[in-house]
């Protein structure tokens, strides 16, 4: 019986030669060709009628897409997820994001051109190319140029074909049989996975060796060990002799405008509210409040600590007559400067924080001490 | 049968010439159909002129000058990015290139004509430098450029860059036309090691070219990278009008032997050095923009707020993104109508750039009106003459090159 037949093969010394050798062959009827050549060769595309390749197209779309990614991945990290003011810029500073696009472009692009070339378009991956086993293999990759008459849908008249090649200049024809052709099975998948995983677990472990065995050994110090002052270091470059430095007499963080009143009594009456009655602050005081205040102060602000009996203190009822008659604004100045035993708050809370965390506590004590109308 | 068709096949084909050579002479007489567009470049030189003279009385110096300096430095950009061509040629051995070689050349016959221009230019000294204003030693970073910047220092370096230029372009143009004649392969080598050196004195003058005659515009302002980001403009210029000019001659017959695969290149060549100048820009940009220094940044926001901002981005969209996405693929550069329309406006896109670097000193809005219109028209118009009288003169290719047949018989494959 006739082994099943994947084409008739010659080989061709130059490009050259096999470009001229194509339509000779053509003009005897074969239409089935395909070359196989060391290098790409310039109009082959055109001498075997190839449609052309639709990689440039799927690269170009998907690099755009890789552009427009980093474009929103840029808007959303420094403009709506985390508003980072940098070096004095607008937040929508689209200028600093155009070298993340260009990457951007450039990764995706040039990863859709390889892979997309090696697995959408040849198929990869394909064991058992029928070519494998020819005996001019080791020729094509090497400086010969082969042409294949593959057999149309009426077969393929082995003779006349090897004729036309020979006519055509073609040395070293052969007839290449096509091989029994297995799709992988699930045992290929499996062993492929073992292996990968056992790569996985051979480079994870013998990481995990190296590091143990070599602890010292750094793989990249520079950025450690950069010229620079370290904050809480000491260094000779100031006179200070410290690495950082104190912020100037008389200046305050951004947003942090400190409550000079001496007095709570006095001090309250000056400073007001200046938050928007909304949820989403009575949702934040109360965030805060459980962070910070909740933990002596007991969650609905009883007083009644969560600490035993060996924290001597006696936190403030935050339900009693005395806070629920005090203003605002007193509460605010103990916040800020601590009262009794409980300390400052000033450095820890922003002032925005402690406007909420009072409206939190007037809640909490109309929740306990509600009047008719509000449970109607 | 158009009158232009009749008399175009009424032409001699170039190829049926014996060796040796034109007789120089019999040129315009032999080509009837560049007589009207001949005709026309002298009315618009005319009509330009009398536009420019006008401009002097009426339109003010300052716009004169800014106009005239727009002018120059657009003609040094196209002459000394078609000798870098030439040069680029020679250094790299390229032989696809020997063929479109003499076009290249013969657009590099503007840089004598650069001596007169910037001769002239000279007398706008005191006009538009900001350096050169009475209050200038009262500003500290103008005091402290003082040792550049001043008249004398100033007229030796361009005449330094001018003599330098001109004597390049005698060794490379005028050696290649010799070699027409006397078929001296000798000559290809020693053009071969005159370029690197051109290389090296084409980096070194352009940019003292771009420093004095647009940085120093604003003497307060400085961008290292300037010289690169005019040397990018003047390459990208310079491939368009080789591309212009070879399909021209192509089109005509001169060029017997020259294929879409060597057009194509320089489709290729023009696509890449868009990407280099959008590269250069960009960064010339972002960093300014970035550190944000009043001494820097003062020079792009006159030049990105306001009208002038619409002129960035068209710049912007135009010199980069157009010419990019209208040449990636390979079709489009093989496209020889496609080619033609992205090389005109390339070019033009290069004039919007000079005018961006340029016209904003005056203040004020975009200023294009008829003075503008004017200088384009006397200077486009005389300029294609200069091209066109030059493109008249001797061969078409770089007959005496041993290399022109292996160039000739440049195949993609």
């Amino acid at each position: 019986m006739l082994e099943p037949l994947f084409g008739v093969l010659a080989l061709f010394p130059s490009a050259d030669a096999l470009l001229k050798a194509i339509p000779q062959v053509k003009e005897r009827g074969f239409t089935r060709l395909e070359a196989y050549t060391p290098y790409p060769v310039h109009g082959i595309d055109e001498a075997l009628d190839l449609p052309k390749s639709k990689l440039g197209i799927l690269v170009f779309i998907l690099a755009s897409l890789g552009a427009i990614c980093a474009f929103l991945f840029e808007w959303w990290t420094s403009t709506v997820s985390y508003p980072l003011l940098t070096a004095g810029k607008a937040y929508n500073g689209w200028q600093a994001w155009v070298p993340v696009m260009l990457e951007g472009t450039i990764l995706v692009g040039t990863f859709t051109a390889a892979l997309g070339m090696l697995f959408v378009f040849n198929r990869l991956p394909f064991f058992g190319n029928p070519m494998l086993r020819s005996k001019a293999v080791d020729e094509i990759t090497r400086d010969k140029f082969a042409l294949v008459i593959r057999p149309g849908d009426g077969g393929l008249d082995t003779s006349a074909a090897i004729a036309a090649l020979r006519a055509a200049g073609g040395q070293a024809i052969e007839v290449v049989p096509a091989p029994h052709y297995r799709r992988a099975g699930l045992a290929w998948w499996a062993k492929v996975t073992a292996g990968i995983g056992a790569a996985c677990l051979v480079a994870g472990y013998g990481t995990a060796w190296a590091i143990r065995t070599f602890p010292t050994t750094k793989p990249m110090v520079e950025m450690e060990n950069q010229p620079r002052l370290d904050a809480q270091a000491p260094d000779t470059f100031f006179a200070s002799g410290r690495g950082m430095q104190l912020p100037p007499v008389g200046t305050v963080p951004r947003a942090f405008m400190p409550v000079l009143a001496t007095n709570p009594d006095q001090g309250g009456k000056a400073l007001v509210d200046p938050l928007p009655v909304t949820a989403r602050v009575l949702e934040r005081g109360r965030q805060q409040f459980d962070i910070h205040c909740a933990v002596c102060h007991d969650k609905l602000g009883t007083g009644k600590p969560w600490l035993d009996s060996t924290y001597e203190a006696q936190p403030t009822d935050l339900q009693s007559s005395t806070i629920r008659d005090a203003s605002d604004g007193y509460l605010y100045w103990v916040i800020s400067k601590g009262f009794a035993s409980m300390p400052a708050y000033a450095a820890d809370i922003s002032p925005n924080d402690r406007w909420a965390i009072i409206r939190y506590v007037r809640a909490l004590e109309r929740s306990q001490d509600a009047p008719a109308r509000d449970v109607k | 049968m158009s009158v232009a068709s009749r008399v175009r096949s009424a032409l001699p084909p170039r190829f049926a010439e014996p060796a040796g050579g034109r007789p120089r002479v019999a040129q315009p007489h032999v080509r009837p159909p560049l007589w009207t567009v001949h005709r026309t470049l002298w009315a618009l030189v005319a009509l330009g002129g009398a536009g420019i003279v006008a401009a002097w009385f009426l339109a003010g110096a300052q716009r004169f000058w800014v106009n005239w300096l727009m002018w120059l430095v657009f003609m040094v950009c196209l002459a000394l990015g078609a000798l870098f061509l030439v040069a680029l040629q020679h250094m790299t051995g390229a032989r696809w290139s020997v063929p479109l070689r003499r076009t290249a050349e013969r657009i590099a016959a503007l840089t004598p004509w650069l001596v007169p221009v910037a001769a002239i230019a000279l007398f706008s000294l005191p006009v538009v430098f900001s350096w050169t204003q009475p209050d200038a030693a009262s500003i500290t970073p103008l005091v402290l450029k003082e040792h550049w910047l001043n008249r004398p220092f100033f007229i030796i370096r361009l005449a330094v860059c001018l003599g330098l230029w001109v004597l390049s372009y005698v060794v490379l143009v005028r050696g290649s036309v010799r070699q027409d004649v006397t078929k001296d392969p000798s000559l290809t080598v020693r053009l071969r090691r005159f370029s690197p050196v051109f290389m090296i004195l084409l980096a070194l003058t352009i940019t003292d070219f771009a420093f004095d005659w647009v940085s120093a515009l604003e003497a307060s302002w400085y961008s290292d990278i300037f010289g690169v980001y005019l040397f990018a403009g003047a390459v990208t210029t310079a491939i368009a009008a080789t591309l212009l000019a070879v399909m021209h001659l192509q089109r005509r017959g001169r060029l017997p032997g020259v294929t879409g695969d060597h057009v194509y290149n320089l489709g290729g060549l023009l696509f890449g050095f868009t990407i280099f100048w959008a590269y250069i820009a960009f960064s010339q940009y972002l960093l300014q923009w970035y550190a944000d220094l009043p001494a820097e940044v003062f020079w792009y926001v006159q030049r990105t707020s306001g009208p002038m901002g619409l002129v960035f981005v068209l710049l912007g969209v135009g010199h980069f993104f157009v010419p990019f996405l209208a040449l990636m693929s390979r079709a489009d550069k093989k496209s020889p109508t496609r080619l033609k329309w992205v090389a005109i406006w390339v070019i033009f896109m290069e004039f919007v750039d000079v005018f961006w670097l340029i016209s904003p000193i005056q203040g004020g809005g975009i200023r294009l009106g008829w003075p503008e219109v004017s200088f384009a028209a006397f200077f486009v118009a005389a300029g294609l003459l200069v091209i066109r009288r030059a493109l008249s003169l001797g061969e078409d290719m770089p007959t005496g090159d041993p290399f022109l047949a292996a160039g000739l018989d440049f195949h993609l494959r």
